[in-house]
């Protein structure tokens, strides 16, 4: 059985925006409510600002404190790694969004981010919490794919209705293999500077694993012991700590 | 030991004021309907909280209520389970006023839940025991269920058989329980420095009797009239004499539990801590909460000031507030630093309770009113053993 595994490149991500674009229109995410997203940081202060960026899909950690702290086991782990929510189960208590220290869960039942409210214009039927006109995956509520039932939260499912259907035995899932590119994930996908890479971390010989041993890939926030599955190369994989304003703080 | 009604000098007092608050609870229970028709209609878009503030007013609330069941049920242990018979005469208001809080807690935490209703279901039969909230549910249960027994048989009249003592024994161990396993919700997150430690179910555990002393201090008071020559004697001799020592005793140490967590949380090299800490110790409500709604009545009650009913009242409604204030800070605090947002949110993450989430605790605190106005006017709380 694959581990799935990301690797992102920083060195040659260009900030576009394409991958989150697409997650969005893959899994009808709510406008500012990115699976996916790039985080911007200004680095070193004026004069002298330096404007950085950072994807951030769900890290599927090895070791998931979302998981853990779940009071229903609606956070589940497949057998290929990834960390997934049963909707059917989850009762909405968010503890796990307090538990994820990548901040990449989301509750559908809030304001909107975004005005107007989509939610109001593609009114929700029965327990779907909006009615988007382009509906992407089937729905699945027991894997946490399609349109977020109210009351739960969802998150990034490195597009399980795409990767779980790969032919057994595949150590990448990348967009040069005509043979598997319509299970590639849809941030991976469309990533134009192919600052991304997916696929088997526990192939030795998947380039995923390559990318990782021979460029030395780090992942985010090791010290709470999560290991996540997403490893990031590059010299400015490190985000600075959080800091008020100089006028606030 | 069998049951004997107290000799109440004013029981026209008890009605009084329960015909007061049944009032009172009435029209609680109104505005509170009103302030939450938007959660039947809009659901929890109508709360100020999102995916980076997920528990606000509401879940601070229900841990304020649930902590100050877990102190009401210590006092009235004092009598039950460890013998100190003077306390008896309060007991019963005790056991019923942690009902009553518990339940006032139940609810504010089922109005902010996605899914209250499938919770009866999916948490039993899953078993998830690596979940601190799993546990929590599973010893608040526990407890809600030997509270209620233990006061079915009080309520009988059966203060001391084998059955009852055992009854009374094992609901203050669920209680300890489970408010060291609300304190674990929120002192294993070590990805919320704010929260993080080992000492959480201890600090838990101190404010938590605080908050029930302080309950007595002010309902019970007020419970005969401010007046404690309206009382029975047993009662007015706890009330005037242990209670009020015990209570400074506990608002002491509280301050100095959060004279140390401030101090420590400033002066500390984690930001998460420190700029929250700043945070809230630039802010009035934590100046009001430390020196009006704990150092004000810890002088209060080192003076003689601490034997008089009315003193006691102001007391124990200050710190009422302080703790209430305390919780919402704890609470929302752990969640003020957005989680790795870059510079989508650059500053801490805003919230002020919206008009839903403030009637959800109007509603579940009214609730409250109403059945400890019940319980005066039908269960004979005044009760205590023929000693």
């Amino acid at each position: 059985m694959a581990k799935w595994g990301m690797v992102i490149d920083l060195a040659k991500c260009t900030g576009c925006q394409a991958c989150s674009t697409a997650c969005q229109m893959e899994n009808n995410r709510l406008p500012g409510e990115n699976y996916q997203d790039v985080l911007y940081y200004t680095e070193f202060k004026q004069p002298t600002p330096s404007l950085k960026w950072f994807p951030r899909p769900c890290m599927q950690c090895e070791n998931p404190s979302c998981m853990h702290v779940c009071p229903t086991k609606a956070t589940f782990k497949t057998e290929d790694g990834v960390v997934l929510i049963d909707w059917n189960k989850c009762i909405g208590c968010k503890y796990c969004m307090i538990a994820c220290p990548y901040g990449v869960r989301f509750y559908t039942d809030e304001k909107p981010l975004i005005e107007p409210n989509i939610k109001d214009v593609f009114k929700g039927t029965g327990e779907l919490s909006w009615n988007p006109p382009y509906k992407g995956p089937q729905q699945d509520n027991a894997h946490g794919v399609g349109i977020q039932p109210h009351g739960v939260v969802s998150k990034c499912t490195f597009c399980y209705h795409k990767i779980s259907k790969a032919p057994k035995g595949t150590p990448d899932l990348s967009n040069e293999n005509a043979a598997v590119r319509e299970y590639v994930p849809a941030c991976v996908r469309t990533c134009a500077p192919t600052a991304r890479y997916f696929g088997d971390l526990d192939n030795p010989n998947s380039e995923v694993s390559r990318l990782i041993s021979n460029r030395r890939g780090t992942r985010l926030l090791e010290h709470t012991g999560n290991k996540p599955q997403v490893y990031y190369l590059g010299d400015h994989g490190v985000v600075p700590g959080f800091e008020r304003p100089d006028d606030k703080s | 030991m069998s049951s004997t009604i107290q000799a109440v000098h004013c029981p026209e007092c008890i009605s009084r004021v329960s015909n007061l608050r049944l009032g009172v609870g009435a029209v609680g229970l109104i505005l509170g309907l009103i302030a939450i028709a938007g959660l039947l209609s809009g659901g929890h878009e109508t709360f100020n909280t999102n995916s980076n503030l997920s528990w606000g007013l509401p879940v601070s609330t229900y841990v304020f209520f649930v902590l100050t069941s877990t102190g009401l049920t210590f006092v009235a242990s004092l009598a039950m389970v460890f013998g100190m018979k003077d306390f008896y005469p309060i007991a019963k208001r005790c056991v019923w006023g942690a009902v009553v809080t518990l339940i006032i807690g139940f609810i504010s935490l089922g109005l902010e839940i996605g899914n209250p209703l499938r919770m009866i279901w999916v948490i039993p039969t899953n078993f998830a025991i690596s979940s601190p909230m799993w546990w929590m549910g599973l010893f608040y249960t526990i407890y809600m269920v030997l509270l209620i027994w233990k006061f079915i048989l009080i309520n009988k009249g059966d203060w001391d058989s084998d059955q009852s003592k055992l009854i009374g024994l094992a609901s203050f161990v669920a209680v300890i329980f489970a408010h060291a396993t609300l304190g674990s919700v929120f002192g294993m997150m070590a990805m919320r420095p704010f929260w993080y430690g080992p000492m959480v179910p201890v600090y838990f555990l101190i404010t938590a009797f605080l908050s029930g002393l302080a309950f007595i201090m002010f309902f019970i008071n007020l419970d005969y009239g401010v007046d404690q020559k309206n009382m029975s004697e047993g009662a007015a001799r706890a009330m005037s004499k242990q209670l009020p020592t015990i209570f400074g005793v506990a608002l002491g140490l509280v301050i100095v539990f959060t004279l140390a967590k401030t101090i420590t949380g400033l002066w500390t090299n984690v930001p998460e801590n420190k700029i929250v800490t700043q945070y809230i110790v630039s802010s009035a409500l934590f100046q009001y909460e430390l020196w009006i709604g704990m150092v004000l009545p810890f002088l209060m009650m080192l003076t003689k000031m601490r034997h008089d009913a009315k003193m006691q009242v102001v007391a124990g409604g200050l710190v009422v507030s302080a703790l209430f204030i305390g919780r919402y800070e704890y609470v929302v605090g752990g969640q003020l630093i957005p989680m790795f947002k870059g510079a989508w949110f650059d500053d801490l993450t805003p919230y002020v309770p919206s008009m839903t989430e403030i009637g959800v605790v109007v509603l579940a605190v009214s609730i409250g009113i109403l059945l400890y106005a019940y319980g005066d006017k039908k269960l004979n709380l005044s009760d205590a053993p023929n000693q």
